[in-house]
């Protein structure tokens, strides 16, 4: 992979993470925008659209609900997507999965970490943000958003690293049974979570009928297809 | 009447605070939340406060529109525009505090519920029937058209009815087509991700064969049992690498 390239995905690993909370919000930190996008910089749609559907999967499971504690799946589906490219064929998901997971906590550590230093910036300019210095309040705001970039940057920065090390060291070394061992984990793994996921937000209410309307209907579709 | 006069200057600072909102999460922190960036949304609303008291009347706003708050992010404009209308009719400053602290608990609500379990998840589900079916990239393009319709519609619309309401915007919460949006989302969010899961199990699942389709079957199934079974404990990115773990020597014990 060349230098280019590799920054190309560090500063798009970035923009997603900014997206997540701090800029935008407009949803391209989901792993479903964020695989794709990287697969098309690598030359490789099919791959970022595999993990990019694989990670949307775990990312059913969060609810982005106040101070809760989540994972981080769009750098960390830049990061899968860049190893399972490399890997090529049917080791990609698995070993995919593997970066990407451990990516994914990374990134749900870092941001509380950005959170508890915007706290404390915060805090300082107690003074400053009580008597109404509106100068004083931008650069709080315009700073914490440049700490959530070096954030996203650094968590792109490790998964990469982390893809990297994989390629190197485990790509050739695993037989195909343990190949498609790691991609069964992966998928299932992926189905688990986000039917676990979507089940807490439908509920026992009246939605369950709707959600067992629209598995039947799936499950219809692909029996005709 | 000074009310409305404040209005119609405020009215080009819109655009701007609509911006700001954008960003109105980019300083959350465990001490005032979403408070600093609700106060730089705020602030452009304000600015025509500078002339009075000597600027004591502008700087006392900027202070109180950064004091905790924390609700969804694309409905913060409700506050946002209510409390700057609020302050421009010169409501008392303990007023404009309380009506700020009462909209933390709604909006963050209907937000969640309008937003995160269901606007969003139905259309990330229809993308992802979009790719199960084939349709590449434009699925992924056409979610981010989708929602992004209704969010910045959202966010437009939160701004503007916090402006108009300003200390009545509770109003603005009872609106027909807001309750209606709310009562659908639910269900159609339900049917759409429920047909999208079979669809993506079969798009994933292509390339497997004869055992690891069976195997497949059994790890997604008790996956989630076991996920179900402890769901105040396990989470899913620890059930996955407990899995892909699970795998690898697996792998290496049988070659």
């Amino acid at each position: 992979m060349s230098l280019g390239l590799l920054l190309g995905l560090l500063a798009w690993g970035t923009f997603v993470g900014l997206d997540l909370v701090s800029v935008p919000q407009m949803m391209i930190a989901r792993p479903l925008v964020a695989g794709p996008i990287a697969g098309a910089m690598l030359g490789d749609v099919w791959t970022g659209l595999s993990l990019g559907v694989l990670f949307e999967l775990f990312q059913y499971e969060v609810l982005p609900v106040g101070a809760a504690r989540y994972p981080e799946y769009g750098p960390a589906t830049v990061a899968a997507v860049s190893v399972a490219h490399a890997a090529a064929g049917t080791l990609g998901l698995g070993l995919g999965a593997l970066v990407g997971l451990i990516s994914g906590m990374a990134g749900g550590v870092s941001l509380h970490a950005v959170r508890r230093l915007n706290a404390r910036a915060v805090r300082r300019a107690t003074a400053a943000l009580e008597a109404g210095d509106a100068r004083v309040l931008l650069r709080l705001h315009t700073k914490a958003i440049l700490r959530d970039a070096v954030r996203a940057a650094l968590v792109t920065a490790l998964g990469l690293g982390l893809a990297l090390l994989a390629r190197t060291y485990l790509a050739g070394t695993i037989s195909v049974r343990g190949v498609i061992l790691l991609d069964v984990a992966a998928v299932g793994a992926a189905l688990a979570v986000g039917t676990a996921g979507t089940l807490r937000l439908v509920g026992r209410g009246p939605d369950l009928r709707w959600f067992a309307a629209g598995v039947v209907s799936g499950a219809a579709a692909v029996w005709l297809r | 009447m000074a009310a409305m006069t404040a209005a119609r200057r405020a009215r080009p600072a819109f655009g701007r605070s609509l911006l700001r909102l954008f960003t109105v999460q980019g300083s959350w922190n465990y001490e005032r939340m979403q408070g600093v960036g609700m106060g730089v949304a705020e602030e452009p609303l304000l600015r025509d406060l500078r002339v009075a008291g000597d600027g004591a009347v502008y700087r006392g706003a900027v202070a109180r529109g950064a004091h905790f708050f924390n609700a969804h992010p694309y409905l913060c404009g409700l506050a946002v525009g209510a409390a700057a209308r609020a302050e421009h009719e010169g409501v008392p400053p303990e007023q404009v505090e309380r009506l700020r602290t009462a909209l933390c608990g709604p909006l963050g609500s209907l937000g969640d519920r309008l937003v995160w379990a269901g606007w969003l998840p139905f259309t990330s589900g229809l993308a992802l029937i979009g790719v199960a079916l084939g349709l590449g990239l434009s699925a992924v393009l056409g979610f981010l058209v989708l929602f992004n319709a209704g969010h910045v519609a959202l966010r437009w619309w939160a701004l503007r009815a916090g402006w108009t309401h300003g200390m009545r915007v509770a109003v603005a919460l009872r609106q027909p087509l807001l309750q209606r949006a709310t009562a659908v989302s639910g269900p159609a969010m339900a049917f759409v991700v429920g047909a999208a899961l079979p669809l993506v199990a079969h798009y994933l699942s292509n390339g497997f064969v004869g055992w690891s389709r069976v195997a497949l079957a059994g790890v997604a199934a008790g996956g989630f049992a076991v996920l179900w079974w402890l769901r105040a404990r396990l989470s899913g990115v620890r059930l996955g690498l407990a899995l892909l773990a699970l795998a690898t020597l697996a792998g290496w014990l049988w070659p």
